[in-house]
């Protein structure tokens, strides 16, 4: 890892003044919008130096960050790469420079094994690697986290979703470390989850890279970690710089006196003469995930404000506080109606299908009833009251919530709290992203709340907003650390209180489960243990079962299952599912018996044209965001017509060397048997040995992550289309070598009990999570089902109802050994 | 022009009703004459189509890529119902059997939610659930219909069969219910954006399990029709109106992710099916086509329709990624 050798055309040196910068970033200005994210910020950062980034919330940390990774481009200002003036920084500079960056977001698919998802990352794209490469991953990733943090007991073979959150943060590291010529490497709250012991060996790492030449940026709220890691600290604050700092010479109070500083403060409304009314919410000992030990209330008459880091706990304080509002809880009073308004508008404020009108009313429609009724004429004064009275910038209550700015869409969900007649409003950042003006309406509309009486609990990430706050709570990890009344109330005692120090979590690192629980736990066990315990029903009703002749006859009927199941599968894959698959395995039935029993050739071209057909059903499917279970059940009109039109009434005959294949034997082994055994050892190579494998499973789970590590989505979901073409076409075959003949409506039942088997074979509709050889045991245990059913002379119509019973049990088992699996599904 | 797709945009019945007048005119061109009882005996055939497809639209708007699946076992576990009920008691029978099927969409409801199994795999397997009770039960069953029940389900008022004001009646109600009533606006918020709606003090879990059960009621009711009109009840009496009935259903405007339905949309959908069907028997018997044409066309057409209408409502992948459930949301904070 050479340090830049780049002629030092640049004048500027940094603070340190050691070496030429590597990356010189300088009066960078970035609005959106109206905000005003960065205003001319600077950095400058030279080879093998470690920069700490601290500031509070909302200074433009993360948006430096994205400037620097390439991900925004900067509205003004100029970036120096190595001594070349760049507009912004591109694929290009980020390779050139080797910048690397561990997300807090932690970018993994957590489907894939540890070592898949370095290797999506630092592999090429071809579609094969030489034998011997998830070896050689699984060891070059073990002995990267044992180098960064020995003595973890991290099992690089097994999927992300099996780590705890410490260890997901440790495997994310490792990933941003794992970088070919790295050059820069931006860490940004890594310890957020470590504990201290584990953060010392990332410190320890930090010093070994930058002696190697590495310049690293350390951003994080910790800043005893800070000082102990970095040569420099930079302080940002409202987008600009607000000074550099050794950090010998800097205490941590000072940096923290420096923060709250000359924070703009707003006129406080009035003063906190107001008396306030009986209290409303009283939160006693309250200990839940994420909280601990919280005592907060809130009376009526007042406003409360939560403040704190981004993420200690507040919006989980006020998510509680509004499910206590609907079904009491132990810990927590709540007395009234509550309104929960988030700033998180896309996701959990706005109806977008809707007008402002519909969007105000949403929460006060009782109001508006008449004899059971929505009364219009009632519901536009209500709406038109509420628009007039906030000062809407819109044509009318009938315009699109979506025509609206964010800062106005935020006025309608507070108008739909007050309009609701709620007692206690809990506002969850409710400014972010709005302009300073509708951010004024908006503090006047909570001051008018509390003027009418009601509870106001405000949590924001400005800190400055907590001015405008009667009392204040501070919440750091989960607790509150400082409760502040009047004139305490001040950016400086937030900003200090929200820095306190609290007992560090203690990660969580578990061991490593024991064989029996694995075994236990395993997709598999269900789908194989109920293919044995059938097929020794069989032999127990009738032991003839057991002789090389009869296991062929009862595999025969399997076969076509087991490939439709599998067809199945690989849809499920995707996150999709395939509604059409019983015409389209008929469609392949009568390819076989009509076309490919007369000419070969034609045969297969045909039936490569049906898995072509998959292909672009699924680049369809992903091109106009159609939905996979609608386009299938339309596509299986289409498959449907073709099978009519080559073969009008059912005929055809099975090709002679089909049904010659398909009787002979394989060192005794019938060659149904051998099929099924093949089947499964082919799609389980396909999925999880196959180095593309990886992507076909990836992007069932993690769209981002598949794309971030450069792999193509699309291709990614015609591959798994296509395979499952093919496995169709396999259906079809096998098919026709059990039924002698082409019948397109016979295979009809393929489509439900598919989807069936691959439930019962472990798969998880979400996509992602799918077990080829659990899907292949399930399709013949459904297949024995039948046969055994006939053994026991019951009616065969059973077989319905045995394969519903099986598929609740499967669920209800897995409900019991997993309950993560079902609500993941 | 902008204000014509808007128009269409805010108004998806415009395709399935285009699609219908389209219909009709082809098979007047094909017959040369305009005869009305083309229309009537269509919109009779549609029935079944059309009130599966209302409650299938009902499931579908709850979101969550919400679909019942058990909705044609609900069908023929009705038809049974009614069939032995009615032969007890006309009247009471009727809304047993009706009811029945609300039970049903109950069950489906109650496994969905509590269970948090999606709806899709719930009904999968309750579906096969109802149809064991079928297969078990139908031999205990009687068969035949009410005699006076089916005069009435068969006769009608001039050309128009009582089946199809039965179809409007229920059309009339559930506009009525899903765009003039607090449930109604409920159902669509709940749709568009669970998390949002349960912050904004809707009872969520409610509300789904409502759409299930009206889903469950239209379906009995269509079963107890069905039985009538076909001379009896019989094991695979649902399946040929499960696709009928989804196309309708996504022809006529539901958005696949919820949050938006169109009950003249669903309606008209049955109806241009149904037209569709017709146009091509007739065309097919004038012409000596090939058989599966008819297939093919209807397929093409189907996917085709589906490529212009659904264009605009691009939001089911981010719907699915925010589907957490109210009890693990709290949690989502501090990562």
């Amino acid at each position: 890892m050479e340090a830049s050798a780049a002629p030092a055309t640049s004048t500027e040196s940094g603070l340190t003044g050691a070496a030429a910068p590597l990356l010189a970033l300088r009066d960078i200005d970035k609005t959106f919008g109206i905000t005003h994210a960065l205003s001319r910020a600077s950095l400058t950062i030279a080879p093998g130096e470690v920069v700490g980034l601290v500031g509070p919330n909302g200074a433009g940390k993360s948006t430096l960050i994205k400037t620097i990774t390439g991900v925004l481009e900067p509205t003004a200002g100029t970036i120096v790469v190595n001594g070349r003036d760049v507009q912004q920084i591109s694929h290009r500079e980020v390779a050139e420079l080797g910048i690397s960056c561990a997300y807090q977001d932690l970018s993994l698919c957590t489907n894939l094994a540890i070592y898949e998802n370095f290797a999506l990352l630092n592999m090429d794209h071809k579609l094969w690697a030489p034998v011997g490469w998830r070896k050689r991953q699984r060891t070059e990733v073990s002995a990267l986290l044992e180098r960064f943090f020995p003595g973890n007991s991290i099992d690089a073979s097994q999927p992300v979703s099996t780590l705890t959150l410490a260890e997901r943060q440790m495997v994310e590291i490792c990933k941003a470390l794992m970088k070919e010529d790295l050059g820069l490497l931006i860490l940004d709250e890594p310890t957020s989850a470590l504990s201290a012991n584990r953060a010392d060996q990332l410190h320890d790492a930090v010093r070994e890279i930058s002696q190697a030449g590495v310049a690293v940026i350390y951003i994080s709220h910790k800043l005893d970690e800070i000082q102990k890691v970095c040569d420099r600290i930079v302080l940002l604050k409202n987008g600009s710089n607000a000074g550099e700092y050794n950090p010998r010479d800097i205490s941590a109070a000072d940096l923290v006196g420096i923060m709250g500083g000359d924070a703009r403060v707003r006129e406080r409304h009035d003063s906190f003469s107001a008396e306030v009314g009986p209290a409303l919410v009283v939160a006693k000992s309250l200990s839940s995930e994420g909280l601990s030990d919280v005592n907060v209330t809130a009376h009526a008459g007042e406003i409360v404000g939560v403040a704190g880091l981004v993420g200690s706990g507040q919006t989980t304080l006020l998510k509680a506080i509004f499910a206590a509002g609907k079904r009491r809880r132990p810990g927590l009073q709540v007395n009234g109606k509550v309104a929960y308004l988030s700033g998180d508008r896309a996701g959990e404020g706005v109806f977008g299908l809707w007008s402002i009108l519909d969007n105000m009313l949403v929460s006060s429609l009782r109001s508006v009833t008449r004899f059971g009724l929505l009364d219009q004429s009632a519901s536009r004064q209500l709406a038109q009251h509420w628009f007039d009275r906030l000062r809407f910038r819109a044509e009318s209550v009938d315009s699109p919530i979506t025509s609206l700015s964010g800062g106005n869409q935020q006025k309608a969900l507070i108008a739909r709290g007050l309009a609701s007649g709620a007692d206690i409003l809990l506002l969850n950042d409710p400014t972010a992203g709005v302009d300073i003006e509708t951010k004024q309406d908006i503090y006047a509309l909570l001051a008018g709340a509390k003027e009418a009486g009601k509870a106001v609990v405000l949590h924001s990430t400005e800190d400055s907003e907590m001015e405008i706050c009667d009392r204040v709570y501070v919440m750091r990890e989960g607790c509150v650390t400082a409760e502040l009344a009047g004139a305490e109330v001040t950016v400086q005692n937030v900003v200090r209180a929200s820095f306190s120090d609290v007992d560090r979590v203690t990660g969580r690192e578990k061991s490593s489960t024991p064989l029996l629980g694995r075994v236990l736990r395993s997709r598999l066990l269900l789908p194989i243990a109920a293919m044995v315990i059938i097929y020794a029903l069989n032999a127990i009703v009738n032991p003839n079962v057991l002789s090389l002749g009869s296991t062929r006859l009862l595999l025969n009927t399997a076969v076509p299952l087991v490939f439709a199941a599998l067809g199945q599968m690989f849809i499920v894959t995707a996150g999709d599912i395939d509604m059409g698959n019983g015409y389209s395995i008929g469609l392949a039935n009568v390819l076989v018996a009509v076309v490919l029993s007369q000419n070969l050739v034609v045969g297969i071209v045909s039936l490569l044209l049906l898995v072509a057909g998959y292909a672009a059903m699924g680049a369809l499917i992903h091109l106009r965001q159609l939905p996979a279970i609608v386009v299938t059940l339309g596509a299986q009109f289409i498959w449907l017509g073709i099978a009519l039109i080559i073969a009008p009434v059912p005929g055809g005959m099975s090709p002679k060397w089909l049904g010659r294949f398909y009787t002979s034997s394989f060192l005794f082994v019938p060659m149904p048997a051998l099929l099924c055994i093949v089947a499964a050892a082919v799609t389980w190579f396909i999925i999880f040995r196959w180095k593309y494998g990886m992507v076909l499973r990836g992007i069932g789970n993690n769209r981002n992550a598949i794309e971030r590590s450069g792999w193509s989505y699309v291709g990614g979901k015609m591959a798994n289309y296509a395979l499952a073409g093919v496995m169709v076409a396999f259906a079809g075959l096998t098919f026709t070598a059990v039924t002698y003949a082409a019948d397109v409506n016979t295979s009809a039942t393929f489509c439900m009990l598919s989807i069936a088997t691959v439930i019962v074979g472990g798969c998880e509709m979400a996509g992602g999570v799918v077990e080829p050889v659990g899907v292949v045991a399930a399709g013949v245990a459904m297949s024995l089902i039948t046969s055994l059913l006939i053994f026991i002379q019951v009616d065969s119509n059973l077989q319905v109802a045995v394969t519903g019973m099986i598929i609740i049990l499967v669920l209800a088992a897995r409900m019991l050994t997993n309950k993560k699996a079902v609500v993941a599904a | 022009m902008k204000r014509m797709v808007d128009f269409v945009q805010k108004h998806p019945a415009v395709w399935p009703v285009l699609g219908c007048l389209i219909f009709l005119a082809m098979i007047g061109g094909l017959t040369g004459s305009l005869d009305p009882t083309v229309l009537f005996t269509a919109a009779r055939l549609a029935t079944f189509a059309a009130l599966l497809g209302l409650a299938q639209m009902i499931v579908v708007t709850s979101g969550d890529g919400a679909i019942d699946l058990s909705q044609v076992y609900v069908l023929t576990l009705c038809a049974y119902a009614s069939t032995t009920l009615m032969d007890v008691n006309p009247i009471l029978g009727f809304v047993v059997a009706v009811l029945i099927g609300g039970l049903a969409g109950l069950v489906n409801g109650l496994v969905n939610i509590y269970l948090r199994i999606p709806a899709m795999v719930t009904t999968l397997a309750t579906g096969y659930l109802y149809f064991t009770v079928i297969l078990i039960g139908s031999s205990h069953m009687k068969v035949l219909p009410h005699p006076e029940f089916v005069n009435l389900i068969t006769g009608g008022v001039g050309p128009i069969s009582t089946q199809t004001i039965v179809v409007i009646g229920v059309a009339l109600l559930l506009a009525l219910v899903l765009y003039r009533t607090p449930y109604g606006k409920q159902l669509h918020a709940v749709g568009q954006n669970r998390n949002a709606a349960y912050l904004a003090g809707i009872p969520t879990n409610r509300v789904v399990i409502v759409a299930f059960v009206v889903g469950g009621l239209l379906s009995g009711l269509a079963g107890v029709i069905a039985a009538a009109v076909m001379g009896g009840a019989f094991q695979d009496m649902g399946m040929s109106y499960f696709l009928p009935s989804v196309a309708a259903t996504f022809v006529g405007g539901t958005a696949a992710s919820g949050g938006r339905s169109s009950v003249l949309g669903v309606a008209f959908g049955a109806l241009m099916m149904t037209l569709m069907s017709s146009f091509l028997n007739t065309a097919e018997s004038m012409f000596d086509l090939v058989s599966g044409i008819k297939q093919l066309i209807m397929g093409a057409f189907l996917v085709s329709i589906l490529f212009v209408s659904v264009a605009g409502v691009k939001r089911r992948r981010s719907q699915a990624g925010s589907a957490t459930t109210p009890a693990v949301m709290a949690s989502n904070e501090g990562l």
